[in-house]
């Protein structure tokens, strides 16, 4: 499959690759994502759709899902923490102006602390304080 | 600046949906705005995760009134996609059949809202009159005039009866009919172009900073549409043309959804023909779905939505991400109001088609300048068109 010259240009900071039909995920260490965001985003005219936060054993997965309209491929840059109790990684808003409001979602319901992100407050929970912190991870025992 | 009480809203016995804007001006214009989600979050996501896959299907389902359809669509595409399952035929041409007329009774609602609100009582009338005929259609093909339940993984529920296509042929001939006089309306009348031209522009640069999706995006130069970008279903079997306009106000915003809606009878036209000859199962037999990771997505009638679901071999979704497309367009308010005037406020708002009848009652309007007060934007918006009426026929 076609991945536009990504994984090329981007070979040392790309770890293990899940590659399906118009799909890339892909791990990132937290020191080379706003490089390798920019390159996404900038570069290669991805859009951002959205991100999705999820409590593993193994630590908090954020999975971010960039679309390449031209191609209808989606590249998914993959950032594991493994401190389940401080979980902490870049923002990319300062890349990606429209990542503002999931970074502030993924905060509220799962507790991470996005460096670099302009606005740290609540998105969903800001009128309602009688929410329990990090909701969406309650289930889930570390 | 302080932030005091809300007269009407979020939560009010008017409001179908619960919005709230705070808008900042100065003196006549606007000079910063801010949103304030959350009132409807009821934990979708949450819940999904305790259901089984089909239940997540019929979850999803009720997340919007108007994309009743568009989120178990996708939905269905997420779970598909973590074992690129395949569908048959037929099925494909159900779906898209009635995703496309679920983009044109969506778009019937808007144009609705939108005369209403520059004050073109009979578009509001009619369109919403013309909109009556495509719930009649769903509910010939699901029984139901909203929330199908039509969707499966694999395929759909019900199949369409052959015996009615030519009925609903003659509703889309009506609706064209239609649709195309609506065209003329907004190209010929001066005072709409008059009232819409050159309000609230959200430029190229926005829309993609802000990662806009669908009409918002498309009336700004960013030609993103799933339907093009990712056939699923039955979208690389039929012909559409997608329909992008450069300027990003609200009147290409308008133009944007009637041509859309012109695409989408033409493209509801084929799968019915289509569906004469095309016979054979409407839903492949999945067993389980294996453990993964799968994106699905939508072209809903006001942009992309996405769903990504993780699942572990079980039998129900272990992470259920839910994005609808107002989460991405609403944020461009903050491009696309700075600097207008008050009245135009209200149209450039309901131009990205969020839930409307209820937003512009739960604006808060603060000037910078004084205390804060209030004003009665539907009456703004309305007397603007009545001066630019009288100006134009004087």
């Amino acid at each position: 499959m076609d991945n536009n010259g990504f994984f090329e240009a981007m070979s040392d900071k790309v770890g293990e690759t899940i590659e399906k039909k118009l799909r890339y995920y892909f791990v990132v260490d937290n020191e080379n994502l706003l490089e390798v965001v920019a390159y996404i985003f900038k570069t290669m005219g991805c859009r951002l759709s959205t991100a999705t936060a999820t409590e593993l054993y193994q630590g908090i997965e954020v999975l971010y899902h960039f679309s390449h309209d031209k191609s209808g491929t989606y590249y998914c840059p993959r950032i594991i923490m493994p401190d389940k109790k401080n979980p902490q990684m870049n923002s990319i808003t300062p890349v990606v102006r429209g990542a503002e409001w999931i970074e502030r979602e993924m905060a509220e319901m799962f507790g991470i602390d996005f460096v670099g992100h302009p606005r740290k407050e609540p998105l969903l929970t800001r009128n309602n304080l009688t929410v329990r912190k990090q909701p969406l991870r309650i289930t889930r025992v570390s | 600046m302080s932030v005091n009480n809300v007269p009407v809203g979020p939560f009010h016995p008017l409001l179908e949906e619960a919005e709230y804007f705070n808008l900042v001006v100065d003196g006549e214009t606007v000079v910063d705005i801010d949103m304030d989600i959350g009132w409807m979050h009821r934990g979708h996501e949450f819940i999904s995760e305790q259901r089984t896959f089909t239940q997540s299907i019929y979850l999803v389902e009720r997340i919007c009134g108007i994309c009743s359809t568009s989120h178990p669509l996708a939905c269905v595409h997420a779970f598909e996609d973590v074992d690129n399952i395949e569908i048959p035929e037929r099925a494909a041409y159900i779906r898209t059949l009635v995703g496309e007329l679920e983009r044109i009774h969506s778009h019937l609602l808007w144009f609705g809202l939108a005369g209403h609100f520059i004050g073109y009582d009979t578009v509001w009338m009619w369109a919403w009159k013309y909109r009556e005929p495509i719930l009649q259609m769903f509910e010939i093909i699901s029984g139901n005039r909203n929330h199908y339940g039509m969707m499966r993984v694999g395929g759909v529920a019900n199949d369409v009866d052959p015996n009615r296509i030519p009925e609903m042929m003659k509703i889309l001939d009506m609706v064209e009919e239609k649709m195309n006089m609506i065209a003329k309306i907004a190209n010929d009348d001066p005072v709409l172009r008059s009232r819409l031209k050159g309000v609230g522009v959200l430029t190229r640069q926005d829309a993609v900073d802000f990662c806009a999706v669908g009409p918002t995006a498309r009336a700004s130069d960013v030609p993103c549409d799933v339907r093009r970008d990712e056939p699923n279903d039955a979208y690389g079997m039929v012909d559409f043309e997608v329909a992008v306009l450069p300027n990003g106000d609200v009147y290409d915003k308008f133009v944007v959804r009637v041509l859309e809606t012109i695409e989408s009878a033409k493209i509801c036209r084929q799968c019915l023909e289509r569906l004469q000859t095309v016979k054979g199962p409407i839903l492949n037999n999945v067993k389980e779905i294996t453990a993964g990771e799968g994106i699905g997505r939508y072209e809903a009638p006001r942009g992309e939505v996405f769903h990504f679901v993780k699942t572990d071999g079980s039998n129900r979704p272990i992470r259920h991400k839910v994005r609808a497309p107002s989460y991405n367009n609403i944020p461009t308010y903050v491009a696309s109001c700075k600097g207008i005037p008050i009245a135009d406020a209200l149209i450039t708002l309901a131009s990205v088609d969020p839930c409307y009848c209820c937003t512009e009652r739960s604006l808060k309007v603060i000037d910078v300048n004084h205390d804060p007060f209030k004003v009665d934007l539907l009456q703004l918006s309305r007397e603007k068109t009545q001066r630019i009426r009288r100006e134009i026929h004087e």
